[in-house]
């Protein structure tokens, strides 16, 4: 090789072979490893004895936890998604760019709050607040309003989850959302004033329709994002009380780790594995891929 | 007919008068979007400020009345405060205005709640073994560490971790975002994908690699899974900023004689620090919230984390003293909070794909 076909290798080397030696490692290794985990029968001793398709017959037509659980998960992520991702992200978006700029960077911090605060403070906090003794902060308001207490944990948890992982959901639209009703031409809310449109006609005729981009990639990337994620449910009802809570990535994770079910976690996993490779795909179509594959400014070879 | 006749046909039209009901109306919705946000926001703001006062004035229960009092004074000076930021037209009168305000917030609230202030509940910052001595109390008996050695564990993992995020992913941006290679679109594509995809998933498969590789329960294999799951989305970031740098000044550097990588270090990377000081803050704040990977990965007391550190008092503590948790939680949350809020407008800089992360 010539001298400067030697060094472009190097540059090449020196570049891009720590992203690459890490994403392989921690991404697509770890998908074989779980393939190839799901046919075999690694149990709390984590040693491989034998192949076996046990595991997915186990998943596709033995396990009876398993019905509840996808009814679970489908309740809490349309639920989620639907009330607070996108409605409530959409109404905080909406108002605080109604309102006077810093009023609204304020408010948008404040629900920005939760997302930034560590899950364990955050779970800890709606422990507190729901907690049914004297000192839950909730019962102690309703109290206060002539109301009767509540058990959320025991009667109600799965709005319990809803509205806990809801109140950092709310966020993520929020942010997506108010960037986007902000690069909306002026011109047109202009325009329609003018015409005689009121604020909620505006709303519905102008802004909705302009990010229109904005909500669908907000949906899809949201109700992944919920599929999968587990962290606070685990730490604020731990599946309970019984599987009332237990959502299909917590089962996964509790199959695998507390009751040692390496493999049939594994398999288990397989799925989300699937959902998040088909939705991943499907979102990649969704972005702006012409800004993204802009040709090199370079051109060098 | 003339149309510039027209407006004197009517009956004269009292344009002040106009304008001025127009005015009120639009501060009348504005101060009514103020008292929807705000009560709005009260469910929010409620907790955390629970959370501070106990752990200030908490004597083992997680006792409201303090917090009853703080937020029977701010609440009265937020609205206020709205009120008067809405009715003062002049800024340098609205802003003394709003000073005075807060001052005399401040004053009240010392003279209200001042008396039932203390430190005691952060004992635990001096004194290791308070968890132990309380959990003995109820009767269970295991060592805790000093929160300063879950304070460095922490801090190894977010600054380490976000040493390499940003390195690793400076370099890569660079190469993507000037280099043609073979297989550049496929990579692209593959990171985007990576992008979107849960590593979530993936944490039965890491957890056992890591076991065979020898790096469980080690501070250093947790900083390599953290770092690679926070790798496409960095790259994505710094490979903007690169792309928003002309490369006509890279190469009149290489005119007047440096060598790529000369070009690359003393002339493109000062036009990204924007960019790397924004991932830097987002990977370390990853890095010390980080919680489900360090609890799978992490066993052994000495490699605790503040977010195992403070579920652990969780656990064994509350049932004594909600207040020495609290002021865990509030030593622990602190950190995220004051970066965040110092550096939010680096944050908001970032761009991928056309969206703001």
């Amino acid at each position: 090789m010539s001298r400067p076909r030697v060094r472009q290798r190097l540059d090449m080397a020196l570049f891009l072979a720590p992203a690459c030696f890490l994403l392989v490692v921690f991404y697509f290794a770890p998908v074989l490893v779980d393939v190839v985990l799901a046919f075999t029968d690694m149990g709390r001793n984590l040693e491989i004895t034998e192949l076996t398709t046990a595991n997915v017959e186990r998943l596709l037509t033995g396990d009876r936890r398993l019905p509840g659980v996808l009814a679970v998960t489908a309740i809490y992520v349309l639920g989620t998604l639907a009330v607070f991702n996108l409605t409530y992200g959409l109404v905080l978006a909406l108002i605080t760019t109604a309102m006077p700029a810093n009023a609204g960077a304020f408010f948008r911090a404040v629900w920005l709050l939760p997302r930034m605060s560590p899950s364990v403070v955050y779970a800890l906090l709606w422990g507190w607040v729901v907690a049914p003794t004297d000192y839950g902060l909730l019962n102690q308001t309703l109290q206060a309003l002539g109301l009767p207490p509540v058990d959320l944990k025991s009667d109600a948890p799965i709005a319990l989850i809803i509205v806990a992982n809801g109140f950092i959901g709310a966020s993520f639209g929020m942010i997506i959302f108010t960037s986007a009703i902000r690069s909306i031409p002026q011109h047109l809310f202009w325009a329609a004033a003018v015409d005689g449109a009121s604020g909620l006609a505006i709303v519905r005729h102008v802004t909705l329709p302009s990010i229109r981009w904005q909500i669908s990639f907000v949906t899809i990337y949201q109700a992944l994002s919920l599929l999968v994620s587990f962290e606070y449910i685990w730490l604020i009802t731990d599946g309970g009380p019984f599987y009332d809570t237990t959502v299909y990535a917590l089962y996964v994770y509790q199959r695998a780790f507390d009751s040692g079910q390496y493999a049939y976690g594994a398999a288990l996993a397989l799925g989300l594995v699937l959902i998040g490779i088909t939705a991943a795909l499907g979102l990649w179509r969704l972005m702006d891929m012409r800004a993204l594959l802009q040709r090199p400014r370079i051109e060098v070879t | 007919m003339s149309t510039a006749a027209l407006p004197l046909a009517g009956p004269a039209v009292d344009w002040e008068g106009l304008a001025a009901r127009a005015r009120l109306r639009r501060r009348l919705s504005t101060g009514f979007l103020y008292l929807a946000m705000i009560l709005g926001a009260l469910p929010v703001l409620v907790p955390y400020l629970w959370l501070v006062t106990v752990a200030f004035s908490g004597r083992t229960g997680a006792s409201t009345f303090v917090l009853w009092r703080t937020l029977a004074v701010l609440l009265p000076a937020l609205v206020l405060g709205s009120i008067l930021g809405l009715a003062i037209e002049d800024v340098r009168r609205r802003r003394q205005a709003l000073l005075l305000l807060a001052g005399i917030t401040i004053l009240i609230l010392a003279v209200f709640t001042g008396p039932y202030l203390h430190l005691n509940n952060w004992r635990f910052l001096w004194k290791a073994d308070v968890a132990d001595a309380l959990k003995g109390a109820s009767g269970i008996g295991t060592l805790f560490p000093s929160v300063w050695t879950a304070f460095f564990n922490s801090l190894t993992i977010a600054g380490a971790q976000m040493a390499l995020v940003v390195i690793v992913s400076t370099l890569a941006g660079y190469y993507i975002s000037r280099f043609a290679f073979a297989g550049r679109p496929q990579f692209l594509q593959g990171l985007l994908v990576l992008h979107a995809f849960p590593a979530m998933t993936l944490i039965i498969p890491i957890f056992l690699m890591m076991y065979w590789i020898g790096l469980q329960d080690r501070i250093t294999g947790v900083i390599l899974v953290i770092t690679a799951l926070e790798l496409p989305f960095a790259i994505f970031v710094m490979k903007g900023f690169f792309d928003a740098v002309p490369w006509e000044i890279e190469m009149s550097a290489m005119t007047d004689g440096a060598s790529r990588r000369q070009a690359f270090f003393h002339v493109v990377l000062p036009q990204v620090r924007v960019g790397m000081l924004a991932i830097a803050i987002f990977a370390f704040l990853r890095g010390w919230e980080e919680y489900v990977f360090v609890r799978t990965l992490l066993v052994a007391k000495q490699n605790w984390t503040m977010s195992l550190y403070l579920f652990w008092t969780i656990t064994d503590v509350m049932g004594v003293d909600y207040a020495l948790v609290s002021a865990v939680g509030v030593f622990y949350v602190l950190p995220s909070v004051l970066l965040y809020g110092f550096t939010q407008k680096y944050l908001t800089q970032m761009t991928i794909g056309g969206i703001k992360g």
